[in-house]
């Protein structure tokens, strides 16, 4: 599917994001903080999607259950903020690396099975693990959750009452996210991902040494989410087992970058700007009648996927195809190699 | 074996036999088309308060429900397959039809939401003396809606694999789910078989409604926790294999009432999973799978 790329320049794609990056520091000249919430939110699951997108969407291996990592992240940093005292700055990394390794566990068992014996295998995974969660009343307090010390203005303890603070944090993650996505998809690793993505037979065939990818890719992957759930956890000080370990929520991750366009570089944010800020505006319209703004919302979902399945990212560059076609006839770089 | 086990591991087997049949359109369409629908527990839901709306408006007995639901969800099951998933289904070369997959959580989202719109979170069930009624026998005691649902969700899915096997048409759906390309070349029409095997798929499942609606009152979120359970009974079984789902949905019923003897109920829940990783890990292909993808 994938051609050769020509050499591209180092700073390929980078306008783009300097682009994005003034964009998204709008909602911080209104202070509205309900409209700052709402970013936020966007904002971590555009990083959420992102960090899906290296197993999901570049490596093809569709995860329904990265809630486990987003979860184990949540509570290993709580955890040790509530009962050690550790800031959640320092905690998160903690939650991330046992996230790696429980990404190393489900490898072990689940990377053999394909398609949708995976994905399966990925959901029911989150499920033990919630579980076993709802099921530590003494440890992790059980279905209720545990909630975060309250600190309020803690920039070291990764607590604010100012919305601001958490929406650049989230900016940051972001953008880290999808530099870490750009340079993946421009390296020799990228390339083996989406040889993988391809077709995994030929892909062995030709030597790629497949496991170990998918691997990299998996823990990659899940240690990102894990920082995504300390993220939430410290925005919402408040965690439960339903809320971060729900199979809704590795649901959501995967459909907001499939909706953008899984393996593209911009299609998960682009999914995260439709899907999460049409969630509310369908709530707004809707006029506070129950049920109504979640139904619009699976309507959307509905539309977009009638209209293109490869999703939003691969609508765009419809457009900019035909557009350039119609400028000079010339060859159009294919639209896999533009996101380059 | 004391009673209460035996109890327990009778009352699983008739609720298992259910799962098995709400497990069973699942598989029927796993197998044919390899689409994950997650809007099955909602097709589920949607088939209870057909039932409900029957048994309560119309005075009909929960049983006889059951012919009527079928129909409604098998209607569907067409027009849902003709009109919505065959566009999407087409555009899309892969073999893992991811786009079926997020369009089929859109509707799940939208059904539940819409009957939450439309008759509210409360729970319901079926107001029937019948569906009280118990047969003692010793130390155990069932109720008939227990018993009506082993005993036909048995015939169901006796006469789907009977179908599936013997007529022109069940050997059809079979072959397709085998080799789309293949069928083709043969003369088969596949757009039709995936009508069909997607209708068929809603209509048994109409008929599993009818039979849990006395077991389970209903709301709009009833689905979530049976649609998931039935990706599971579908995967223990064996995709693709109707009869692995059914006994697949007796395992998964058993191990649910006889471990919530043994072990907390909380925990209950996750052995289901458990198993599932395991039979996973060992056995990728199910435990009834015949056939090695």
């Amino acid at each position: 599917m994938n051609k050769i790329p020509r050499t591209l320049p180092r700073g390929a794609g980078l306008g783009p994001l300097a682009l994005f990056v003034v964009v998204a520091a709008l909602p911080l000249v209104g202070g509205n903080q309900y409209i700052l919430s709402i970013a936020v939110l966007t904002l971590l699951y555009a990083y959420l999607a992102l960090s899906w997108n290296i197993l999901g969407g570049i490596a093809g291996q569709l995860s329904l259950g990265h809630a486990a990592y987003f979860g184990i992240g949540a509570y290993t940093s709580t955890w040790l903020f509530v009962n050690l005292g550790f800031s959640p700055w320092l905690g998160m990394w903690a939650g991330a690396a046992l996230a790696m390794v429980a990404a190393v566990i489900v490898s072990m068992s689940c990377m053999h099975l394909r398609g949708a014996y995976f994905a399966l295998a990925t959901i029911a995974t989150a499920m033990v693990l919630k579980t076993l969660v709802e099921n530590a009343d003494a440890l992790l307090g059980g279905p209720r959750g545990m909630e975060v010390t309250l600190l309020r203005d803690a920039p070291l303890y990764f607590q604010h009452t100012r919305k601001e603070f958490y929406y650049v944090i989230a900016l940051a993650f972001t953008v880290a996210a999808l530099l870490i996505n750009r340079a993946i998809l421009r390296s020799r690793f990228g390339y083996y991902l989406a040889a993988v993505r391809n077709d995994q037979d030929a892909a062995l065939a030709l030597g790629v040494p497949i496991a170990r990818y998918k691997l990299m890719a998996a823990m990659l992957s899940a240690g990102l989410t894990a920082l995504g759930g300390t993220f939430y956890a410290q925005f919402v000080l408040y965690i439960s087992p339903d809320k971060v370990f729900g199979a809704n929520l590795g649901v959501v991750i995967a459909v907001v970058c499939i909706i953008g366009g899984r393996g593209t570089l911009w299609g998960p944010v682009i999914g995260a700007l439709l899907l999460l800020p049409g969630e509310e505006i369908a709530r707004l319209v809707s006029g506070g009648m129950v049920g109504v703004d979640m139904m619009l919302y699976g309507l959307l979902l509905m539309l977009v996927i009638r209209w293109e399945p490869r999703g939003l990212f691969a609508v765009f560059e419809g457009w900019r195809a035909r557009r350039a076609d119609a400028g000079d006839g010339a060859g159009v770089i294919p639209a896999t190699e533009v996101q380059r | 074996m004391s009673s209460t086990l035996l109890q327990a591991l009778l009352s699983g087997i008739a609720s298992g036999a259910v799962y098995g049949l709400i497990a069973l359109g699942l598989s029927l369409q796993f197998g044919v088309m390899k689409i994950i629908n997650f809007a099955h527990g909602s097709f589920l839901m949607m088939a209870m308060y057909v039932s409900l709306a029957l048994a309560a408006r119309a005075g009909l007995h929960p049983l006889l429900t059951a012919p009527f639901t079928a129909l409604v969800l098998f209607a569907v099951g067409y027009a849902v397959q003709r009109w919505l998933i065959d566009a999407i289904y087409r555009k899309e070369s892969a073999r893992e039809p991811i786009g079926v997959l997020i369009f089929s959580t859109g509707l799940w989202i939208f059904l539940d939401y819409s009957f939450l719109a439309l008759v509210g979170p409360d729970n319901h069930s079926v107001d029937s003396p019948w569906s009280n009624d118990v047969l003692v026998m010793g130390d155990l005691i069932f109720t008939y809606p227990q018993i009506a649902g082993l005993v036909f969700a048995s015939l169901i899915t006796a006469a789907l694999v009977a179908f599936l096997r013997y007529t022109r048409t069940g050997r059809a759906i079979r072959a397709t789910g085998q080799d789309r390309e293949a069928a083709s070349v043969l003369g088969i029409d596949s757009a039709r078989i995936y009508q069909l095997s997607f209708a068929i798929g809603l209509g048994v499942l109409g008929v599993a409604g009818a039979l849990l609606l006395p077991l389970y009152p209903v709301n709009p979120f009833v689905g979530d926790i049976f649609g998931l359970r039935a990706f599971v009974v579908v995967v223990l079984g064996g995709i693709g294999s109707v009869a692995g789902a059914f006994w697949g949905g007796i395992i998964v019923g058993v191990l649910e009432s006889v471990g919530s003897q043994l072990i907390p109920v909380t925990y209950a829940e996750a052995l289901i999973f458990v198993l599932f990783l395991a039979v996973m890990y060992f056995r990728p292909s199910g435990l009834f799978g015949v056939e090695n993808e």
